[in-house]
């Protein structure tokens, strides 16, 4: 728990500040502990225990700005560190745009820190030898199969608990704290060719209850296993099925050219493009950041300001960027909050009702490639290209015929999304960010 | 030195001695302690102006206590006593898990006393205001903006740390080192007839605030303007396998991903990696030699002493074509029954160490110039930016991005290409490297090795043609 002397201290940070010389401040207390426990090979391989504090302090002061943190938290060291971290700002060019934001916009509903329901009271009773039987219990070692063995298995159960107190000089006073359970593994198996193949599935949780440890080694084999023999095929046009493991990596970059810093710098394929119809119209992406029980939910955020439902992209439709109060003064815009806490992609279908998960996706598509992973890749902020090695499988007639890797997949984000076939209703509420499984008409893959 | 390090922790080496009893009481059979102070700033230019800094200190002590090869790891944020107790009673729980074996390799010490550093610090960071920099970054921006009206925006950013480490384990070894680490960087936006196009180019180096020269200044703003008219003319290749060209330097991160990652011994512990098992055998043609290596002044990736009191090496991982060594931590060595290579690593005292490269490289060959190399194509890709990679180390599979390159026709370079990603196996690229230029170049830009923990790394080549990967296109 976050204590009184923990508070006090926060609070004699912004202090300090200002009477060293600040005119504006704002100080962060973030807390956190965890305790992993990992296995190789149905062992205990690793315990490690951590407990974190840390004081971000952020100085205004005669129109000029720095962040600073230490995790030195004796008074005389904070005090020294301060006074230090003043001065450096004064040494820095004015910048009239840098500013706390205005009090209307703080969040005032974050007081306890649990209101969103993340915080789970079992965590404080989770006992070493708990973890230890979690890990172990999932652990699928020894095994094999038809044609393959297990090399090994690596499994990883971790507990934590976060706070984050955030003060500042105009009067804001917000708390967070989460737990989070998760469990995942990675399995290396080889087959009869001496090739070796690998296989991950993880989950995590705001309770303690819900982590079901036990299924995720069975499915992470079952991924390793199903890989066995992937090859190249040739490449083309293709229709392209994004698993809702990975589908993310369609949606941040769009994220990341909605962000204030990237569109200021014109570092962004989505300038200029607020309020206009880029992408298809099935395409609704909204923010919903309060979402109960689920980790990554937040009433507010790093400036303490208070996050909100909303609109991302509706109906292909830009209807909002993330500013920051930093870069809406920029821009001479409204500002908005500094980035989406919560992503949710609408499920959608161009022709029919919209399928719920993969299998009817794959339905619905036919023939193409499902996409399961990626190996690397880029993409270009200023244009939207991007290249992914990718791996996964072949399918015909809405069914898996081979496993394939060694390709890559090549195009542009604005392009991509206009070939939209469908989105699935499949997303897994432990990922940060909530897209299910999409697919896309026309990609181009390389391969053999 | 030591004394001054152990005052700057607040310990004794009496309590060092009393901390790693405390971690064995439970039957472990190797007790590290890993002190850090890490104080590190930055600086950024935007929009013409260095409008916003900071500073940040980073200071505990991470203990490690093995049994045989099994880890407890703990830390404290503190040097009171009480809490270096709890954090030792913590990782000394492994002890409990029933792991037991051996751990032959705490048997030999390997650090010995303090050699000449393979970084220098002429003037510490510490004692650097931020109001030097401000100069420094203003500098930047001119001069890059004077090279190419096409330049409309720019973030110049200037990094540094400096860490003082203090190490000490249960044979009684105490190691110490005071790292410097720092980047200047700038990120560029130009636009040509209404499109933009983006580019970031950065050095990085072990050193103290003296690196900051002209010249340094001068060496960015050329690389940030060069190949511009490339960059706008350039279009996607028709993808598939071809023959692929590296240009000198930057190009070793096929070295990393393809080869480095696989050859660190963990994974092969663990039987996970491709290259498991293949100490001795020939993986390259003959005459090809990949270092990785701690020595090189000033380098990014060197290293006195790796983070568990190992003097930093020179390690030939493939000498001559044959698989020599693998890249090893303390457990691993002991595990292989072969001397640390000094390659245990960790981005802080927050994490255990585990074996990571440093700067890692392939010696020049015989096989004349780059455009020698670049002659002997029918067709295929040259490829000299890149901005990162991975692989998989089971199957084999590397990818690196390709920033800029160009096609290739007939021994000719034909069309500019950018924002493409390639793709590879890594025995089977290391087996096809059919020529090496005598012309090895180490890359002086921002690395940094993203497996488990972040940690500074450089990479280098000579120009070399890997006769088939997958190049990503239309």
């Amino acid at each position: 728990m976050l204590s009184d002397s923990e508070k006090k201290l926060t609070r004699k940070c912004l202090d300090m500040a200002l009477e060293a010389g600040a005119q504006k401040a704002r100080v962060t207390l973030s807390k956190s502990a965890m305790d992993l426990v990992a296995t190789l090979d149905g062992k205990v391989d690793k315990v490690t225990s951590c407990l974190d504090r840390n004081v971000e302090i952020c100085i205004f002061t005669g129109g000029r700005f720095g962040s600073f943190s230490t995790n030195r938290l004796e008074e005389g060291a904070l005090r020294k560190f301060i006074s230090g971290a003043v001065q450096t700002v004064k040494m820095l060019a004015p910048d009239p745009c840098r500013d706390l934001p205005s009090p209307g916009r703080q969040v005032k509903t974050a007081v306890k820190g649990d209101e969103l329901g993340l915080y789970d009271p079992a965590y404080e009773q989770v006992a070493s030898g708990h973890r230890r039987d979690v890990a172990l219990s999932a652990c699928t070692w020894p095994s094999e199969g038809k044609g393959w063995k297990l090399i090994s298995e690596e499994g990883e159960y971790s507990d934590n608990l976060e706070y984050c107190y955030c003060l500042d000089s105009g009067g804001l006073e917000a708390l967070h704290c989460e737990t989070c359970f998760s469990y995942g593994v990675e399995v290396t198996i080889e087959d009869s060719r001496h090739r070796k193949y690998s296989g991950y599935w993880w989950d995590s949780c705001v309770r303690k209850a819900d982590l079901d440890a036990a299924a995720i080694g069975r499915r992470a084999l079952e991924n390793a296993v199903a890989q066995i023999g992937a090859r190249k095929i040739p490449g083309g046009k293709r229709t392209l099925v994004l698993d809702s493991e990975i589908a993310y990596k369609a949606v941040s970059p769009i994220l990341g050219a909605l962000n204030g810093y990237n569109l200021q710098q014109s570092n962004s394929f989505l300038r200029d493009s607020l309020g206009k119809q880029v992408f298809p119209e099935g395409m609704t992406l909204l923010d919903c950041p309060h979402r109960p029980g689920e980790n990554g939910s937040r009433l507010f955020d790093s400036e303490g300001v208070a996050t909100r439902e909303r609109p991302i992209i509706e109906k292909g439709v830009v209807k909002e960027y993330f500013l920051n109060t930093y870069m809406a003064n920029k821009l001479g815009m409204e500002p908005t909050q500094e980035e989406a806490t919560r992503p949710l992609l609408l499920p959608y279908c161009g022709a029919g009702q919209a399928p719920s998960d993969r299998d009817e996706i794959l339905k619905l598509c036919g023939d193409g490639i499902l996409v399961t992973d990626f190996n690397g890749g880029n993409s270009n902020p200023a244009t939207g290209d991007f290249s992914y090695g990718i791996e996964g499988f072949e399918f015909r007639d809405g069914h898996i015929v081979r496993p394939v890797s060694g390709m890559l997949i090549t195009g542009n984000f604005l392009t991509l999304w206009q070939g939209l076939i469908a989105a699935g209703n499949d997303s897994r509420p432990c990922k940060s960010k909530l897209v299910p499984t999409l697919a896309f008409r026309d990609v181009d893959f390389s391969g053999e | 030195m030591n004394k001054n390090k152990l005052e700057i922790f607040g310990v004794s080496e009496e309590q060092l001695r009393s901390l790693v009893a405390e971690g064995l009481r439970s039957g472990g059979t190797w007790c590290d302690l890993f002190f850090e102070d890490t104080v590190s700033s930055e600086l950024v230019l935007r929009d013409g102006e260095v409008n916003s800094g900071g500073s940040h200190e980073d200071f505990g002590c991470g203990i490690r206590v093995l049994s045989g090869e099994k880890t407890g790891y703990a830390y404290a944020e503190t040097t009171q006593w009480g809490e270096l107790l709890r954090a030792a009673r913590a990782a000394a729980a492994i002890s409990d898990s029933n792991a037991g074996g051996k751990f032959p390799a705490a048997a030999s010490p390997v650090s010995g006393p303090c050699r000449k550093s393979f970084y220098t610090i002429e003037k510490d960071w510490r004692d650097t205001p931020a109001a030097e920099g401000v100069p420094v970054l203003r500098k930047l921006d001119s001069a890059i903006r004077s090279r190419d009206p096409r330049v409309i925006k720019v973030i110049g950013m200037l990094s540094s740390q400096t860490s003082e480490i203090l190490m000490y384990n249960s044979l009684g070894e105490l190691t110490c080192d005071t790292r410097p680490l720092a980047s200047i960087a700038a990120s560029v936006i130009f636009m040509q007839d209404g499109r933009t196009e983006n580019k970031t180019v950065s050095r990085s180096f072990r050193m103290g605030a003296e690196m900051l020269t002209d010249s340094i200044i001068e060496e960015l703003a050329d690389a940030a303007v060069e190949g511009l008219d490339e960059r706008f003319e350039a279009r996607r290749p028709k993808g598939g396998e071809m023959p692929v060209v590296m240009a000198a330097g930057a190009s070793g991160i096929l070295l990393h991903e393809a080869m480095g990652h696989a050859f660190e011994a963990d994974f092969n512990r663990k039987g996970q990696s491709i290259f498991a098992g293949k100490i001795g055998k020939r993986v390259a043609r003959q005459g090809i030699n990949i270092l990785d290596d701690a020595t090189i002044p000033g380098n990014r990736g060197s290293l006195n002493y790796d983070d568990e009191g190992v003097p930093g090496q020179k390690t030939y991982m493939v000498r001559d074509g044959i698989l020599e060594s693998y890249l090893h931590d303390r457990i691993s060595a002991s595990y292989f029954g072969v001397p640390p290579t000094g390659n245990g690593r960790r981005e802080s005292f927050r994490y255990n160490p585990i074996p990571r490269m440093r700067c890692t490289y392939m010696e020049s060959g015989t096989d004349g110039s780059l455009q020698d190399i670049i002659g002997s194509v029918r067709k295929g890709i040259f490829v000299k930016e890149f901005s990162n990679g991975q692989v998989k180390i089971g199957e084999g599979d590397f990818t690196f991005y390709v920033k800029a390159g160009w096609t290739i026709e007939n021994g000719r370079l034909d069309m500019p290409v950018k924002d493409i990603n390639i793709i590879g196996n890594g025995p089977e690229a290391l087996a096809d490297i059919t020529a090496v230029a005598a012309d090895l170049r180490v890359d002086d830009g921002t690395w940094t090795c993203g497996k488990e923990q972040s940690v500074p790394v450089s990479c280098g080549i000579p120009s070399v043609l890997v006769g088939k990967l997958t190049v990503g296109g239309e």
